[in-house]
């Protein structure tokens, strides 16, 4: 069957060393770009414009991130300080805050909170929380027995997920410290990946040792368990669409993806599709916003777009460079990917009907090729 | 488990790991690495009781931090802190060309091993180019009982005696009798406040499978059989007639799946019946790797050296089945 394709121009720029991380402001409107030279891009789209928040140094950046509300930007690294900058909107210079040393070694993992203003920051075995709010850091960071290797917070803002070597942490935060301790699961291995589901409040967890731990609704009773897995499970994403029961769940491990379906309540319930497409290691990984097309980064070059049920509707190639990771807009339509040679790319993406379920808040914006 | 990667040698960054107990000189030989004319841009990463004293942004800290992958056996335990520091340091890879990463003195360094083969990204991006194990001369007699030290001293590829200065010959040659006891491998060199050359630990290339073995003859001659003071020891098997692959093959998977725990390096080169290449091998733990090398060249001597170091090695056992697996 003959298909338009989905993406047909592109924008991209660059930075002088490999990009690590991406994220994009709630409302669309900002990208913010990380390499591993520690620069920081950020791009206005309404304002039409780019600054470079901090230029190259020698120490990486490997985590950034906007507060839900737009107000902050983070970025964090090698440096295992917390960077700030308070954003103004649209048009308006960011406005640098003073760096804050964690004293934790090498930060690779933060997360703003939904709906809130707490930011959780992996500092060695702790997660520290700075409350925007406030403006400060709040008492009592969660301790955990091993390095903080991943961290999640639920898409209601209220659970935060923590996972180290043997242990995975669930905590909520705004209840704390008179409310529940943190409830703490032993696991067999390191968690290197986490994300908990929209519908339905699932959680899954990737691996180090090439297994996925995936808990039914609401994080209630014990998780389902699949290995075999090629190798270590560093990246998962779920879609936000519903489905008949989960919603769809895709994994990583090494250059292979796999579609997660559930099919049942039972002990066989999730069914896997693997999607065959990538010759290398996959890094990147994520839904459009509200559909079940999936896009998959891979360090060989290309970028894949799937569908829900696992067919493959096209592959994006750069310059030859490896992804490194991408990044949905809010309104699905718009993927950014970075390279390994510190380029950014941003394609329009029109996604099939069949995969939207109800049109989202926010407006697309035109790109100049 | 094999531990060979796909990636071809010469694409993947070497790394050189350090070892040595307390005061041996580890921070001594970090400064020379790095302060040295070598042309190489060598990362660091150093522990947490490391002090290099050397403002240089390509050291990196770490806090030495154990996986265990699979119910708790040696074989399969990792370092999980430098997965997570070098899988971000190799991102920027054009900044550097060497690594190198100290352990703590009182380190097992099999995790560190076992990481660069075990972990994917590691086992594609890197190679172990050699274990680099420094010797105190003038103390390490007191703490010839210490496991560690042992550990130290078997599984390196290259052993550097280090404080020469401070012993006399007589000192010097009854530690490199019971190091040689333990390690009959590895290049054994002499220094004095850590000075060695810079080739003879850097690019070594000592986990490469043609670089399989470079047994001193001397030693092999002397048909090695000290007395034991160590609960480490290794066994030097050598043999003349071709050998077979297939029984050679059933008694080392049977030794590795019985003793893997214990059997901490073993290296070989075997000479296989109705073969006119080499066979080479080796193994950390549990970990095997072998393959048909070179022909034999004109004029070499063809036979089977075998080097086994292992705790608590049955040494006539392994003799007797060396022995069977002649063609």
């Amino acid at each position: 069957m003959a298909q338009a394709p989905l993406v047909s121009e592109r924008l991209c720029g660059d930075l002088q060393q490999p990009i690590t991380a991406l994220a994009w402001s709630a409302d669309g409107e900002f990208l913010a770009i990380a390499s591993a030279g520690g620069e920081l891009l950020l791009l206005d789209f309404r304002a039409g414009c780019e600054e470079l928040l901090r230029g190259e140094h020698n120490s990486s950046l490997d985590v950034v991130g906007f507060s839900d509300d737009g107000q902050f930007l983070m970025a964090a690294g090698q440096s295992g300080e917390l960077l700030l900058w308070e954003l103004g909107g649209t048009g308006v210079r960011p406005l640098a805050m003073d760096p804050m040393a964690l004293g934790g070694g090498w930060i690779d993992a933060a997360a703003w909170q939904p709906d809130g203003l707490l930011l959780a920051v992996a500092s060695g075995r702790q997660v520290r929380l700075w409350d925007g709010a406030l403006r400060q850091w709040r008492e009592d960071p969660l301790a955990l027995p091993g390095s903080v290797q991943s961290l999640a917070w639920s898409r209601d803002g209220g659970q935060l997920a923590a996972s180290c070597q043997g242990e995975l942490t669930l905590w909520r935060p705004a209840e704390a410290p008179s409310g529940e301790p943190p409830l703490r699961n032993s696991i067999a291995s390191a968690g290197l990946a986490l994300s908990f589901s929209g519908p339905g409040h699932h959680l899954a967890c990737g691996l180090l040792d090439r297994s996925l731990l995936v808990w039914p609704e609401h994080c209630l009773g014990q998780p389902w368990q699949f290995s075999g897995f090629p190798a270590k499970v560093r990246l998962l994403a779920w879609s936000d669409r519903s489905g008949r029961l989960a919603p769809l769940l895709a994994s990583a491990a090494a250059d292979s993806v796999i579609l997660w379906t559930q099919i049942n309540q039972g002990a066989k319930a999730w069914r896997p599709e693997p999607l065959l497409c990538h010759q290398r290691r996959v890094s990147g990984l994520a839904f459009a916003p509200g559909s079940t097309l999936l896009a998959s980064a891979s360090v060989d070059g290309t970028v894949a777009l799937w569908n829900g049920r696992g067919h493959l509707l096209q592959v994006l190639e750069g310059q030859g460079a490896g992804f490194n990771n991408l990044g949905w807009r809010g309104d699905g339509r718009h993927l950014a990917a970075g390279d390994a040679q510190g380029r950014w790319w941003l394609w329009p993406v029109t996604t099939p009907a069949a995969e939207r379920s109800n049109a989202r808040a926010g407006g697309g914006f035109k790109a100049n090729p | 488990m094999a531990f060979s990667s796909p990636v071809p040698a010469a694409e993947r960054l070497p790394v050189t790991v350090l070892t040595g107990y307390l005061g041996a000189g580890k921070t001594t030989l970090l400064n020379r690495i790095l302060t040295h004319e070598h042309g190489l841009k060598v990362a660091v990463i150093v522990n947490e009781f490391g002090e290099v004293g050397i403002d240089n942004q390509l050291v990196v800290d770490a806090d030495e931090e154990i996986f265990e992958m699979n119910n708790g056996c040696i074989c399969c335990t990792v370092r999980g802190d430098l997965i997570r520091i070098i899988g971000n340091l190799m991102k920027r890879r054009d900044r550097f060309d060497h690594l190198v990463i100290e352990t703590t003195g009182l380190a097992d360094p099999a995790p560190v091993i076992q990481t660069f083969f075990v972990d994917e990204d590691l086992r594609d991006e890197l190679r172990l180019d050699a274990v680099v194990t420094l010797v105190d001369l003038l103390h390490v007699q007191e703490h010839w009982s210490s496991e560690e030290v042992q550990e130290q001293l078997a599984f390196a590829d290259v052993l550097v005696l280090n404080k020469a200065d401070l012993v006399d010959d007589a000192e010097r040659e009854l530690v490199e009798q019971r190091v040689r006891a333990i390690n009959p491998m590895a290049r054994l060199l002499t220094s004095h406040m850590a000075n060695v050359p810079m080739d003879q630990i850097l690019g070594v290339e000592a986990f490469e499978l043609e670089r399989a073995l470079s047994l001193d003859p001397g030693f092999l001659a002397e048909e090695h059989d000290h007395e034991h003071d160590a609960a480490v020891s290794s066994v030097a098997l050598v043999e003349e007639r071709p050998m077979d692959l297939e029984k050679l093959g059933r008694w080392i998977s049977d030794l590795v799946g019985s003793r893997g725990p214990d059997l901490f390096r073993m290296k070989g080169i075997f000479q296989l019946a109705g073969k006119d290449e080499r066979y080479v091998l080796q193994s950390v733990h549990m970990m095997i790797d072998g393959d048909f090398d070179r022909p034999w060249h004109d004029g070499e001597r063809r036979r089977t050296e075998f080097v086994i170091i292992g705790r608590d090695l049955e040494h006539d056992d392994l003799r007797a089945g060396f022995a069977a697996c002649v063609a």
